[in-house]
């Protein structure tokens, strides 16, 4: 089955302070349900977060120059990606309607995963 | 990778966790430093938020404790805000001093002190309330808002208040002082007793926050008699008090949401082992010099909760708790109370003439409990007109839809009698 990368972008950098800790905790139990639920589907092939606050480098061209972090605007900062097993771009994107970044201000972008020769 | 078997959280534990990491952290670098400390604890909750998405780990409060600790040495190293307890800080250690900090072992001492701290003479009752429920319950302006039924400012008023006291105080109390701890019971007494009240008599009734906040009365209650300083019986009293009413909560809403009266109510769904700790409570708050509102109020709920129905209630001992209730705290609502506890004893007609009396009872004019009463009395005197006068009057006043729909269902039942 064709598989999707979903990219996270946004949904809790951007959140203003006056969330309270029972609705981060609701909230998260909504990823949870969620991915979850992808998982039963078996149409989960894989997830990751990325770690907050965001840090990390970017080693860039040629000269192979390292830079701190990464730049983008809160908003725009990927915080997690998910591989999905979809029949389409279509049914993919539909899947991606249920993820609860969509309520905490956040995007998510689906890419077709290319497929490797002999695959 | 997403872990399957990942169980799930402690339903309270982001609320809990803020509540421990807020104190100890207002305890370590002073109550001047309080929004650097909720900056702190927030940041390490939303990085558990943004990374336990798809599972979260082995040990989850462990995870918060590591992230929130090297968090707060982050902002102990740079903040400017920090610059004059940094050297102080640093002979400690930084890592050692909030690992201790963090630790169980200090927790109870550090919600004790924030919680005497937040209970100062100089601000209103409704205040503490307020700041208790934002940094020991770790409910946001929002949430508190809801609860009380004022807009979100009047609380963020209350909190910029208290913020600004407990800068003033400079350090948080030492609840091993007998002499602060002592001055200050009180205004911590009352403060959990109105949170409980909050959370019982709430204006949500439905709302999944209120059982919370009697659940978090109660335990800040049990904390208070962990300070050595303390006087016992009052604490055990409220503490008892608090047991004994939250053991019928489990039997108070229907399944529609629907307040279910007291006589109503299934008894089997009250909760044992609550009234069972109730019953200690209770014993162990015999020993004091003091005779409080709490000891007779709590009194009234043991009779309540010993009786297996409205009519094997000793009444006769409940309006003589609500008569020494009257002498020592007077007010319409215990005269409410008494009035009910009267019909019982000697008859509607007693209830109606003592009921009658409070008429004029600015307070009582206002308040839906009265008008019930007054419709509840009627209708066993089967004066069904009046009856549905006095149950509209407290659908009108009652402060929830659960509250209303109660009233409401007892209007229609009327055409039944």
């Amino acid at each position: 089955m064709p598989q999707f990368m979903y990219l996270f972008r946004g949904g809790g950098y951007a959140t203003p302070r006056e969330i309270s800790p029972s609705e981060l905790q609701a909230h998260l139990a909504k990823w949870t349900a969620w991915s979850n639920g992808l998982l039963a589907a078996g149409r989960l092939a894989g997830a990751h977060p990325l770690t907050h606050p965001p840090t990390g480098k970017t080693v860039r061209g040629q000269e192979k120059t390292v830079t701190d972090g990464p730049y983008a605007e809160s908003k725009d900062l990927v915080s997690g990606i998910l591989i999905v097993e979809a029949g389409s771009l279509e049914e993919a994107t539909e899947l991606a309607k249920g993820c609860p970044i969509l309520e905490f201000d956040g995007s998510v972008e689906v890419r077709p995963v290319g497929t490797s020769p002999g695959k | 990778m997403v872990d399957a078997s990942a169980g799930e959280l402690i339903e309270d534990l982001f609320r809990r966790e803020s509540a421990h990491l807020i104190a100890a952290l207002v305890r370590l670098l002073g109550p001047a430093n309080l929004t650097l400390a909720e900056d702190v604890v927030h940041d390490a909750l939303l990085s558990a938020m943004q990374e336990w998405r798809f599972g979260a780990p082995a040990n989850p409060k462990a995870w918060i404790l590591h992230v929130a600790k090297n968090r707060a040495i982050d902002v102990i190293r740079r903040d400017r805000r920090m610059d004059a307890l940094r050297p102080q800080l640093e002979d400690q250690g930084f890592a050692n001093a909030l690992e201790q900090g963090f630790s169980t072992e200090a927790d109870a001492e550090n919600q004790l002190a924030m919680m005497f701290a937040i209970c100062d003479d100089a601000l209103s009752s409704e205040t503490h309330v307020t700041l208790i429920l934002r940094w020991l319950s770790g409910l946001s302006s929002a949430e508190i808002a809801r609860a009380f039924l004022v807009d979100v400012p009047t609380i963020d008023r209350r909190l910029h208040r208290g913020r600004a006291r407990l800068k003033a105080l400079g350090r948080l109390h030492d609840v091993g002082s007998r002499d602060e701890v002592r001055t200050r019971q009180p205004s911590v007494e009352r403060a959990l007793y109105l949170l409980f009240n909050e959370g019982y008599h709430g204006s949500d009734a439905e709302s999944p926050l209120q059982p919370a906040l009697c659940a978090d009365a109660l335990r800040l209650a049990e904390l208070m008699l962990q300070a050595s300083a303390v006087e016992r019986s009052t604490v055990h009293a409220l503490a008892a008090l608090f047991c004994l009413d939250a053991a019928r909560l489990p039997a108070r809403l229907d399944e529609a949401g629907v307040i279910v009266p007291l006589a109503e109510q299934d008894r089997s769904h009250w909760d044992r082992s609550l009234l069972q700790r109730g019953l200690l409570h209770l014993s162990a708050s015999a020993g004091g010099e003091h005779l409080t509102r709490f000891h007779l109020e709590a009194g009234i709920a043991f009779e309540h909760s010993q009786a297996a129905s409205v009519s094997a209630t000793n009444w006769a001992r409940i309006v003589d708790y609500y008569d020494a209730l009257s002498a020592l705290s007077p007010g319409p609502v215990v005269a409410l109370n008494r009035a009910l506890a009267l019909a019982e004893q000697r008859g509607p007609e007693m209830g109606r003439v003592a009921l009658l009396a409070l008429e004029h009872e600015p307070k009582l004019a206002e308040y839906s409990f009265y008008w019930a009463a007054r419709a509840d009395i009627e209708r066993r005197s089967s004066d069904l007109a009046l009856a549905a006068r006095f149950y509209r009057r407290a659908m009108a006043l009652a402060k929830s839809r659960a509250e209303r729909l109660s009233y409401e269902r007892r209007l229609r039942g009327l055409e039944d009698d």
